[in-house]
C-alpha cells in the first residue's frame, strides 16, 4: 500500500454503484497517490467522484497519462469535487 | 473488478456534471471575478488558480536557466587559456560561474519554488504579478553583471548587481511570506527558512563584494568570498533542493512524502553543518577544528536525506524514473564526493598545506556535480508535466507529460552533462585549459540538447493549447 494506511483516505460506494473517495485533509501528494492508487483497480468503464479541499492541479497530466480524464462537479461548500473517467 | 466497498460516509446527493470551463485562466482565485462567474456559473475552480502562476511565470525563470547554461560552457571555454592565471578575480572565469550558479541554478530554484512552494504549503500564490515582474528586472541585471565581471568593470558589476539583489530580496520576502502562512509540510519549511537565512548572507556578502571591487570597503576579501561560497550553492541552493526534494521525489515516484521527524533531523543537521561552516570562515583560528563539526554534520544530514529519498523511491508506484533517476542519483554522489574533497582539505591544511586542489575541486563537484545534476534531473521530468497541467487547465484533450518531451535530446544532454562532469575533474585539479576546453565542449553539447528539449516541449505546448 505505498506506505499509506487505509484509513488515510475515505472510501464508499454510493447508491448508484459510483465509487467515491474523500482525501480532503491529506497532504500533497496523498490525495494523488490514492486516488491513482484506486483508479488503478476500477473498470475501464467505471467513474470515480473525488471529494477534494483543492483542485488537485498535480493529478490532471497524471489522469491523461492514464488515458483518464476529470470534470468539476457541483459539491459542499468549500470542496472541489471531481468526477474522473475514461477518456471517451 | 471495482475496488473494495466500505461502509462510508453519507452518500452524496447526485449531481450533474459540469464541464471545466475552458475559458478558466490558470491565475484566476476566488477574489478574482472571473471564479466568481465560474461559481455562479456552476464550475468551481476550487482554488487551483489560487495556487498556480501562469505558465509563462515559472517557464521564463526555467529558459533562462537553460540559455544561461549554454552560455556558461561556452564562456567557460572561450576564457580556458586564462583558466591557470585566476585566483577568483574578476574575468571571464567569475562571470561563467555566475551564469551557472546565478542564471542556471538560482533562476531554475526561483522559478520551481515560486510555483511549487504554493502547491506544497496548499496556499494562494502571493501577488502573482509581482512573480512575474522579477523575471524582467533580474535578465538585465545579470547579463550586466556578467558583462560587468567578464570585462573587470566594477561599475558595470554594481550596476547589474543592484538590480538582481533587489529581485532577490524580493523573492525571499514572497517565499518567506509563503512559509510563513505554511499548513503541514515541517520539514519542507524548515528547510525553506534555512535557505532564507542563507540567502540574506548571500546578500550581504555579494554587496560587500561589489563595494569591495569598487574601493569601497576595506574588509578581507577572503573572508567574503568564503562567506560568499557557502551561502550560495550550500545555503540556499543546498536547503532548497534538500526540502523541495522531499515534496518533488515523492510526487515523481508517486510516493508519501518522508515523515516529518526524519526531514527535520536532516534539516537540522544541514542547518548546523552550514552554521558551523560559516562559524569557520569568521574564525580562522578555530576554523579546521569548525570546518571538520561542519563536514561531519553535512554528511550525517546528507545520509540521513538520501536515506529517505531512495525508501521514497523503492516504495513508489513509479520507482524507476529512468534517465532522470540516473542523474538524481548521480547527485547524491556527488555531494557526498563534495564532502570528501572538503575533508581533504582540511586534513590537508592541518598538515600545513594550503588546501589545493581540494577546495577547487570541491566546489566544483558542488556546483557541476551535485546541484548541476539534480537540477536537470528534476527539470526534465517537471517541465513536462508542468506544460500539461496548465494545458489541461485549458483544454480538456491536453497533451500528456509523454507527448511533450523529447527522449533524443535528453539522451545527449545526459552523455554531455556526464562527459563534462569527468573533464572538468583533470581541468580544475591541474588547472588545465586543454582539459577545460574539452570539458566545456562536452558540457556545451549537453546543454544544447537541454535546449533542443526544452525548446520541443514549448512547440508542442504552443501546438497543442496556443492559449496557455
Amino acid at each position: 500500500m505505498i506506505g499509506l494506511r487505509e484509513d488515510q483516505a475515505r472510501i464508499w460506494q454510493a447508491a448508484d454503484g459510483v465509487l467515491h473517495i474523500d482525501v480532503r485533509g491529506l497532504p500533497p501528494p496523498q490525495p494523488m497517490i490514492r486516488i491513482l492508487h484506486l483508479l488503478g483497480q476500477l473498470r475501464d468503464d467505471a467513474a470515480l467522484v473525488v471529494h477534494h479541499e483543492r483542485d488537485p492541479v498535480w493529478l490532471y497530466p497524471e489522469l491523461l497519462q492514464l488515458g483518464w480524464w476529470a470534470e468539476t462537479v457541483p459539491g459542499e461548500p468549500g470542496e472541489v469535487r471531481l468526477r474522473i473517467a475514461h477518456m471517451p | 473488478m471495482t475496488a473494495r466497498q466500505p461502509a462510508g460516509p453519507p452518500q452524496p446527493r447526485p449531481t450533474g456534471p459540469v464541464g471545466r470551463d475552458p475559458r478558466a485562466r490558470p491565475h484566476d482565485t476566488p477574489e478574482h471575478p472571473r471564479a466568481a462567474n465560474r461559481r455562479q456559473g456552476g464550475a468551481f475552480l476550487g482554488g487551483a488558480g489560487g495556487r498556480l502562476l501562469p505558465a509563462s511565470v515559472p517557464m521564463r525563470w526555467f529558459g533562462l536557466a537553460v540559455v544561461a547554461h549554454l552560455l556558461a560552457w561556452g564562456v567557460l571555454g572561450a576564457s580556458a587559456a586564462g583558466w591557470p592565471a585566476w585566483h577568483g578575480g574578476l574575468r571571464w572565469p567569475l562571470a561563467a560561474l555566475h551564469l551557472a550558479t546565478l542564471g542556471t541554478l538560482l533562476a531554475s530554484a526561483i522559478g520551481a519554488s515560486l510555483q511549487l512552494l504554493p502547491v506544497a504549503t496548499r496556499q494562494a500564490v502571493r501577488w502573482p504579478r509581482a512573480a512575474g515582474l522579477l523575471w524582467w528586472a533580474y535578465v538585465p541585471g545579470l547579463a550586466l553583471l556578467v558583462a560587468g565581471m567578464g570585462l573587470a568593470r566594477p561599475a558595470w558589476l554594481a550596476a547589474g548587481a543592484l538590480p538582481v539583489l533587489a529581485v532577490l530580496v524580493a523573492w525571499g520576502v514572497l517565499t518567506a511570506l509563503n512559509l510563513r502562512g505554511a499548513r503541514g509540510m515541517p520539514g519542507v519549511v524548515l528547510h525553506g527558512w534555512a535557505a532564507l537565512a542563507a540567502l540574506g548572507l548571500l546578500v550581504a556578502s555579494a554587496a560587500a563584494l561589489v563595494a569591495l571591487w569598487n574601493g569601497q570597503l576595506p574588509w578581507s576579501r577572503d573572508t567574503l568570498r568564503a562567506l560568499h561560497g557557502l551561502a550560495g550553492p550550500f545555503g540556499v541552493m543546498g536547503m532548497l533542493v534538500l526540502g523541495l526534494s522531499a515534496i518533488l521525489l515523492p510526487m515523481f515516484a508517486l510516493a508519501a512524502v518522508p515523515d516529518d521527524a526524519r526531514q527535520l533531523r536532516s534539516g537540522n543537521l544541514a542547518t548546523l553543518a552550514l552554521a558551523l561552516a560559516i562559524a569557520a570562515a569568521l574564525a580562522p583560528a578555530g576554523g579546521l577544528l569548525l570546518r571538520g563539526a561542519a563536514l561531519a554534520c553535512g554528511a550525517a544530514a546528507l545520509a540521513l536525506h538520501v536515506q529517505a529519498m531512495r525508501r521514497v523511491l523503492a516504495q513508489g508506484m513509479r520507482g524507476d524514473l529512468g534517465r532522470s533517476g540516473r542523474l538524481i542519483r548521480l547527485s547524491w554522489a556527488m555531494a557526498a564526493a563534495t564532502l570528501l574533497l572538503g575533508l581533504g582539505g582540511v586534513v590537508d591544511e592541518s598538515r600545513g598545506g594550503d588546501g589545493d586542489p581540494f577546495g577547487r575541486l570541491a566546489a566544483t563537484c558542488a556546483v557541476a556535480g551535485w546541484l548541476g545534476s539534480l537540477l536537470f534531473g528534476i527539470l526534465q521530468r517537471i517541465l513536462p508535466f508542468l506544460a500539461s497541467m496548465h494545458a489541461a487547465l485549458a483544454k480538456r484533450r491536453a497533451p500528456t507529460p509523454a507527448a511533450l518531451t523529447a527522449p533524443l535530446p535528453l539522451a545527449v544532454h545526459e552523455a554531455g552533462h556526464l562527459a563534462a562532469l569527468a573533464l572538468l575533474v583533470p581541468a580544475v585539479g591541474w588547472r588545465s585549459p586543454g582539459w577545460l576546453l574539452a570539458a566545456s565542449v562536452a558540457g556545451g553539447v549537453g546543454a544544447a540538447g537541454f535546449g533542443v528539449f526544452f525548446a520541443t516541449m514549448l512547440l508542442r505546448l504552443h501546438r497543442a493549447a496556443p492559449r496557455t
